[in-house]
């Protein structure tokens, strides 16, 4: 069984069908890029893999269990994060007090500890705290650490996101447009840090809509297009394929 | 070389703790009924502004904390008058039964959250209130209960009496408004301060990053729930008498009034300036005589002090921005704008 698996999932809105019977699976260690046009589903499935909404039909299983219908801070606690498409970030804190609340699942000691201050605690506290300026560090948010969270720009929000869903103890993650509004060079930065996650064993879901963002980092790729899923494989493959190359740009009708 | 001493962190707490230990030391100066009165009510409101700020930290605005109040005065006037049974014991029963009552409230309610949450719990005021006036067999209608003091303590030789003298009231209360604030203070400190901020601050994000929100929640409420039955305990047998008029509506938005205008941002301090400051000038405006002046010039208040004092924070901010700008004539740090 593979790591992640996606049976027959699928999510209607209404009428309108999301997702149609996605079978998907992403092995540990991975870099999946999953792309397509606006409106093809791509967060849907993020958001069904997260809990954020219950599957329609279909099961989703997580290192062999059953995840679909389970709460999103249960199916966070078995190790799926998610970043969010828009800047999401905890209003009114600076960064690395964001970095702090995110860092609920590092902690193996109770809130009694935690109340009492305990010797156990405080040791893993400094552990914490030492990973927090870790990723910080990583995600070049050093000079911002202690300004507020909603003051920094477009491009430092969304790597605040990223730092927050690492610190966030994920073992898979689920990128939902990273570099979303960003330009060519900005997204290649984004790229670098994404393969410096992944070389720290976190397994990496990537929505993408620029698919030359894919192609540097991506093991393996995932289309979609009006919910279904029209082409997988390794990227350059994929790419050339005539029915990806339609999703994006349309049929020819001369 | 000197040795560094970080005097703009340590004058300012000197200050405090000095007010503080005045305070305590105030029946020394006197034994006066009325000026000890009003520090122990103060008290009182102060533990029940507390829980309101921690409720409030979690994002939810509790619009009953009066009716925990209630429960818990009713519980101990019952037990007492009813059942006989000596107060500390009831003392103790009273946080608990209010505590259930709002750990079995929050299980349900606080699914909800956001607006139905606040309407629930402005209905939950009601509802003790009306049960309080109706169920005469046991509460006497509005007739009320009358209580009595709490037993003589003899510790050591020296014998505690609440019946003859206010001081006891006074030291009582003291330590009751300390201990409460010393847990609600260390729990802002502790991990479940964090989780609190996560969950009020962006409920889905948190809830993505494994935090359960029905648990911190409701962890909040029943913590409140627990010290708001204790203060009004206290109150009923400070009083002597719990009438179902004495903890309603007015009551519970009172409580939120103390609150917000003492500060939000502090789980201790705010609620304990909010109560004492508020509690005195309702005193005053009270001999004026005139109806309606109290909720009046409350409103005002809390309308003053979100307007004036940015981003909602109260009183106890005010404290520290003086020392950083009057005192220590701090310049204001700008953070540069970030350039895109």
């Amino acid at each position: 069984m593979s790591y992640l698996e996606l049976k027959n999932a699928t999510k209607h809105f209404g009428k309108l069908a999301a997702l149609e019977d996605i079978d998907l699976r992403v092995e540990e260690g991975e870099i999946l890029g999953i792309v397509g046009p606006n409106g093809s589903g791509k967060t849907t499935l993020i958001n069904i893999v997260s809990g954020y909404y219950r599957p329609t039909r279909g099961e989703i299983f997580f290192n062999g269990k059953k995840i679909s219908g389970l709460r999103p801070d249960q199916i966070a606690a078995r190790g799926i994060i998610r970043t969010f498409q828009s800047n999401v970030l905890y209003e009114g804190a600076t960064v690395v007090e964001s970095m702090l609340i995110s860092s609920y699942q590092q902690y193996r000691t109770n809130h009694w500890q935690s109340f009492f201050e305990t010797r156990a605690w405080k040791d893993e506290n400094e552990r914490v705290v030492g990973r927090v300026i870790e990723l910080i560090k990583l995600l070049d948010l050093l000079n911002d650490t202690f300004l507020p969270a909603e003051g920094l720009s477009h491009g430092y929000q969304r790597m605040l996101g990223i730092a927050m869903a690492m610190i966030a103890k994920p073992s898979l993650l689920l990128l939902d447009e990273p570099t979303t509004g960003m330009n060519h060079e900005e997204a290649m930065f984004v790229v670098d840090k994404i393969k410096k996650i992944s070389e720290q064993g976190v397994t990496v879901i990537l929505i993408e809509h620029n698919m030359k963002v894919l192609l540097d980092v991506a093991t393996r790729v995932v289309v979609l297009n009006f919910g279904n899923k029209i082409a997988e494989g390794r990227p350059e493959e994929v790419m050339n394929q005539q029915e990806v190359i339609e999703a994006y740009l349309g049929t020819e009708t001369i | 070389m000197m040795p560094f001493l970080d005097y703009k962190n340590v004058v300012p707490k000197t200050v405090i703790g000095l007010l503080v230990a005045l305070i305590v030391i105030l029946p020394v100066f006197t034994t006066n009924v009325i000026t000890l009165s009003i520090f122990i009510s103060s008290g009182i409101w102060a533990i029940a502004a507390m829980g309101f700020t921690l409720v409030l930290r979690t994002g939810q605005f509790s619009l009953g904390q009066g009716a925990f109040m209630a429960l818990g005065g009713y519980t101990s006037a019952i037990l007492t008058v009813k059942l006989g049974m000596p107060f500390w014991p009831s003392f103790f029963l009273a946080g608990i039964v209010s505590g259930i009552v709002a750990l079995l409230v929050g299980s349900v309610v606080l699914r909800v959250g956001g607006t139905y949450f606040s309407i629930i719990t402005l209905a939950l005021a009601e509802v003790v209130r009306i049960i309080a006036q109706q169920w005469e067999p046991v509460t006497r209608g509005t007739r009320g209960l009358i209580t009595s003091p709490p037993d003589p303590i003899v510790l050591g030789g020296l014998e505690i009496n609440f019946a003859t003298s206010t001081v006891p009231y006074f030291y009582f209360t003291v330590c009751l408004v300390a201990i409460t604030a010393l847990i609600f203070w260390q729990i802002g400190e502790s991990r479940l301060g964090r989780s609190f901020a996560g969950i009020a601050l962006n409920p889905v994000l948190a809830e993505h990053q494994g935090m359960h929100l029905m648990r911190y929640r409701v962890i909040a409420f029943t913590v409140a729930g627990v010290f708001t039955g204790f203060a009004g305990c206290l109150y009923a047998h400070f009083l002597t008498v719990i009438t179902p008029y004495m903890l309603g509506l007015w009551q519970s938005i009172q409580i939120m009034i103390m609150s917000i205008v003492g500060g939000i941002s502090s789980l201790a301090g705010g609620p304990i300036i909010g109560a004492i400051l508020l509690y005195t000038f309702g005193i005053y405006l009270s001999r004026l005589e005139i109806y309606g002046i109290q909720q009046l010039l409350f409103g005002a208040a809390v309308v003053l002090v979100l307007l004036f004092l940015p981003k909602g924070t109260g009183l106890v901010d005010l404290w520290e921005r003086f020392w950083r700008k009057v005192v220590w004539r701090e310049e204001e740090y700008e953070p540069d704008t970030p350039d895109d």
